[in-house]
């Protein structure tokens, strides 16, 4: 999968549209913003906020949707059984509490007394089992976090049983780490409503949904965390970057992630907006067709990884709001291993290429309109790699078609990111064990492989880490994906906005916020 | 049937002989004739444009079905799809049967949000209705002054200015008009809302406020075009043998003016306004995007970028057949304003 994380910029880019694009990982709502421009008369009211996101959600079902427009939403109308705190620890939600067999084959999940869904129905174990087979048996976006999983059983109505195949310690990040797997209200989803209407049992209730224009949210007075202090929220569109910042400086909104990073320093210095800069969970990197020669000689692959500039790649896509990073993980992440081999050395680059018997080599990378930083990036490569006598053609196309190609393997070379990552499961296994669904660039390596089933049961928590380094570090080593950097995540909001957290994995919370 | 009025154009009608004029011009024949004929050719380019877009829905790389599913899906979701967008019949099949479905109003259903296409459109008609009328009003307010003014002040250093200024006017990118708008009136100023829009029928007052930013940006750019076509057509008039005539006559200037030169200057910019509309409608799209504006530019602009191809080829059409229908209100106006019409 790969991100839907974009940036609006001064020309109105596709990259608005993240519709096509899909999300791995956590992903949330958002938004905060004077409710003065608020109707009395369409859901809004005078003290609650707006806010502006960079684009629409395609439909509002969470199983079924990839966009993070959807999810900024989404995270505060439904809650999953565990849910991750601001360091992506799994904790309590609608699951008060779990236990594991001894043999860790089976986990017992005890639910939360007297929660209700949205239009009064109670929640109990049996929209657990629904929810959860709904995604699987009818293989939706996110069955493949539910590969581990034998069967769901309501035990109880206040308990639900999860039968696993092997051990499965990253079980709880899986049913938990974002909205996509959240719990769904049956009737809901027969009458066809979740895709405009959606109910769940979240901290907001949605109450409107104006298509191009607005989506409206109004506080669950009686949600199981407590009511939220902020009483309305009001979701608009704004995909122009400078439109959003007028907005929120003019005091329209509260809060918006639709800024464009070179805009992020000048608006830090004034004191009317506050914003917010964290590293993220997300990383871009390169990845070489291992299918077609001479890509499949592991010194090619590492040639380049020494020949280009990674300081400048993120220069040029984030204005410097970015972590360089040669591995996947940030370094604020409890999996975060340290690694440089592949300082910036153009002279070691061509020595490889000569050991490789290598010579004006022609290659393609391709990129995808949808993100422009891709395409200024790519020349920035194409640069660098010139260097070391490579003559990189680049190849723009829209994410959609990208996509296409990527999975019928017509490429030399492709430059994407991947989003809200929490456990290294999620996306090691995928994309580079020699069956991951996503290793599209064909990387096999026997050790890796069993390296990375090995951490999948592994539940001593500092072997599973052992087995994430080494395998971690054998990728890079072997340039299976060229990592590049870690954008960061960039909100701005009201200096009135108080009780907000910017997170690492994108989740747009506003059940603590308060406007003062 | 009598022959239409023998009227010169600086005969000057009451609106109850316009009115028996208009009715007896389209119970004419000529008019009529001309009238059918404008309808059967906006008929035969609106099948033209459905069969363009339908071209080129089938060459755009990328398989739509693939796209629409992402990139995890079972074989059997991607039939499932296949055959319920019917595009797994052959291509002339899928031509004919969308042709047959549009003209009972059936534009297929969105692939990203499942809706019905003409839903979908009509609900943002609106928005785009506002914005385009209002734009066009903002446009003339510019450019019938500017552009009398200029040509009366020929060569002085009025026109100069009035002639810089239109063709800075044309030259601004209108995303960028809008930007500055916004910084200025919104984020600066605070006296306008920087973008959104209500419906007419929920707060008129509201709906005008929001409507100033985005219909100034669009006027400004489509005035600065007008400025320039209404100054030549009033130039053209203003030298042409009759207000000679008139002036030597001794006539009164302000009388010569509004007789004879603005009357026969209305054709041309009636010609003009109609091909303005095409140039503003394809504008609108960007105008919208800045301004967070719910109309159809806005909805193109994201289904394109999601392959939404039915969606596509429905906003492609609507915008046709408004243009069209434009065109062939402006035909219909030159009838009323020329009513030399009924006697070539």
């Amino acid at each position: 999968m790969s991100t839907t994380h974009r940036r609006s910029r001064l020309r109105p880019t596709l990259g608005a549209i993240a519709a096509s694009a899909l999300v791995c990982g956590v992903l949330a709502s958002c938004s905060g913003g004077d409710g003065v421009d608020i109707d009395e008369s369409d859901g809004g009211s005078s003290d609650g906020i707006a806010v502006a996101i960079g684009g629409e959600p395609d439909q509002l079902d969470p199983h079924k949707t990839s966009s993070y427009f959807s999810f900024q939403v989404l995270e505060n109308v439904y809650d999953t059984l565990v849910e991750p705190d601001e360091n992506l620890e799994m904790q309590p939600a609608l699951a008060k509490s779990w236990t594991q067999s001894k043999d860790q084959l089976t986990w017992t999940f005890t639910l939360r007394d007297g929660v209700t869904f949205h239009d009064g129905s109670d929640f109990t174990a049996e929209d657990v089992v629904y929810s959860f087979n709904r995604i699987t048996r009818n293989d939706l976006p996110n069955a493949y976090r539910f590969a581990a999983v034998k069967e769901v059983t309501a035990v109880d109505p206040h308990t639900v049983r999860i039968d696993v195949k092997a051990p499965t310690p990253n079980l709880l990040s899986s049913i938990g780490g974002f909205k996509g797997v959240a719990i769904v209200d049956k009737a809901n989803v027969e009458s066809g409503d979740i895709t405009t209407k959606p109910v769940g049992t979240g901290p907001y209730a949605l109450t409107d949904f104006t298509s191009g224009d607005h989506i409206d949210l109004e506080a669950n007075e009686d949600y199981w965390g407590g009511a939220p202090k902020i009483p309305s929220i009001r979701y608009r569109f704004i995909a122009e970057g400078a439109t959003a910042i007028a907005a929120l400086k003019a005091g329209e909104i509260a809060w918006t992630d639709s800024i464009p990073p070179q805009q992020v320093e000048s608006l830090s210095e004034g004191d009317d907006v506050n914003v917010g800069v964290v590293p993220s969970n997300d990383y871009w990197y390169l990845a070489l067709n291992e299918k077609r020669k001479p890509f499949d000689d592991v010194r090619v692959r590492q040639a380049i990884a020494y020949a280009i500039d990674r300081d400048d790649i993120a220069q040029v896509t984030s204005y410097g709001n970015a972590e360089v990073n040669q591995l996947a993980i940030p370094k604020d992440s409890a999996w975060y291993t340290e690694y440089d081999t592949y300082s910036l050395d153009q002279e070691k680059a061509r020595d490889l290429l000569d050991e490789a018997g290598v010579e004006d080599l022609e290659m393609e990378l391709m990129v995808s309109s949808d993100y422009p930083e891709t395409v200024d990036a790519a020349q920035v490569i194409a640069d660098s790699l010139s260097e070391v006598g490579i003559d990189l053609k680049i190849r723009s196309l829209d994410f959609g078609t990208w996509l296409d190609e990527q999975s019928k393997g017509n490429f030399d070379m492709l430059y994407m990111g991947w989003l809200g990552n929490i456990d290294p499961d999620d996306f090691y296994y995928s994309q580079h064990h020699t069956d991951g669904a996503d290793n599209a660039q064909g990387y096999s390596n026997p050790k890796v492989d069993r390296l990375l089933d090995s951490a999948r049961t592994e539940t001593d928590e500092d072997k599973r880490q052992q087995l994430y380094d080494e395998a971690a570090t054998t990728i890079a080593d072997e340039a299976s994906y060229i990592y590049l950097y870690n954008p960061s995540v960039i909100q701005a909001y009201s200096p009135d906005l108080s009780g907000y957290t910017v997170r690492s994995d994108r989740a747009i919370r506003w059940r603590d916020a308060s406007m003062d | 049937m009598s022959a239409p009025e023998d009227t010169h154009p600086s005969a000057t009608a009451s609106a109850a002989g316009n009115r028996s004029r208009l009715v007896r011009m389209a119970q004419h024949p000529v008019t009529r004739f001309i009238l059918l004929r404008g309808v059967l050719h906006t008929a035969v380019v609106l099948l033209g444009v459905i069969i363009v877009t339908f071209g080129l829905m089938l060459l755009v790389p990328g398989d739509p079905v693939r796209i629409a599913l992402g990139t995890r899906y079972s074989p059997e979701a991607y039939e499932a799809l296949r055959e319920a967008s019917g595009l797994d019949q052959p291509v002339l099949t899928q031509l004919l049967s969308y042709i047959g479905n549009a003209l009972t109003g059936d534009l297929g259903v969105s692939f990203r949000s499942g809706e019905p296409v003409t839903g979908l459109l009509l609900e943002r008609l609106p928005a785009t209705a506002s914005l385009a009328f209002a734009g066009l009003v903002v446009g003339l307010l510019i450019a019938i002054p500017a552009g009398i003014w200029s040509a009366l002040r020929e060569g002085r250093i009025a026109d100069a200015i009035i002639r810089v200024t239109s063709q800075a006017g044309v030259s601004i990118p209108d995303f960028w008009m809008g930007i500055l708008l916004i910084t200025l009136f919104s984020s600066t100023l605070g006296w306008l809302p920087s973008s959104g829009y209500v419906p007419l029928s929920e707060d008129p007052l509201e709906w005008a406020r929001r409507l100033i930013l985005p219909a100034v940006t669009v006027g400004m750019v489509s005035g600065s075009i007008m400025t320039r076509y209404v100054r030549s057509a009033v130039i053209e008039a203003l030298a042409s043998g009759w207000v000679r005539t008139a002036t030597s006559k001794g006539l009164p200037r302000p009388q010569v003016l509004n007789r004879h030169v603005l009357r026969n200057a209305v054709v041309p910019v009636v010609t003009i306004v109609g091909i303005q509309m095409a140039t503003l409608l394809g504008g609108l799209v960007v105008v919208e995007v800045v301004f967070a504006w719910p109309g159809l530019g806005r909805l193109t602009y994201e289904a394109v970028a999601a392959r939404d191809y039915p969606l596509i080829q429905g906003a492609v059409l609507l915008m046709g057949a408004l243009f069209l229908l434009i065109n062939l209100l402006v035909d219909i106006l030159y009838a009323v304003v020329d009513p030399r019409i009924g006697r070539r």
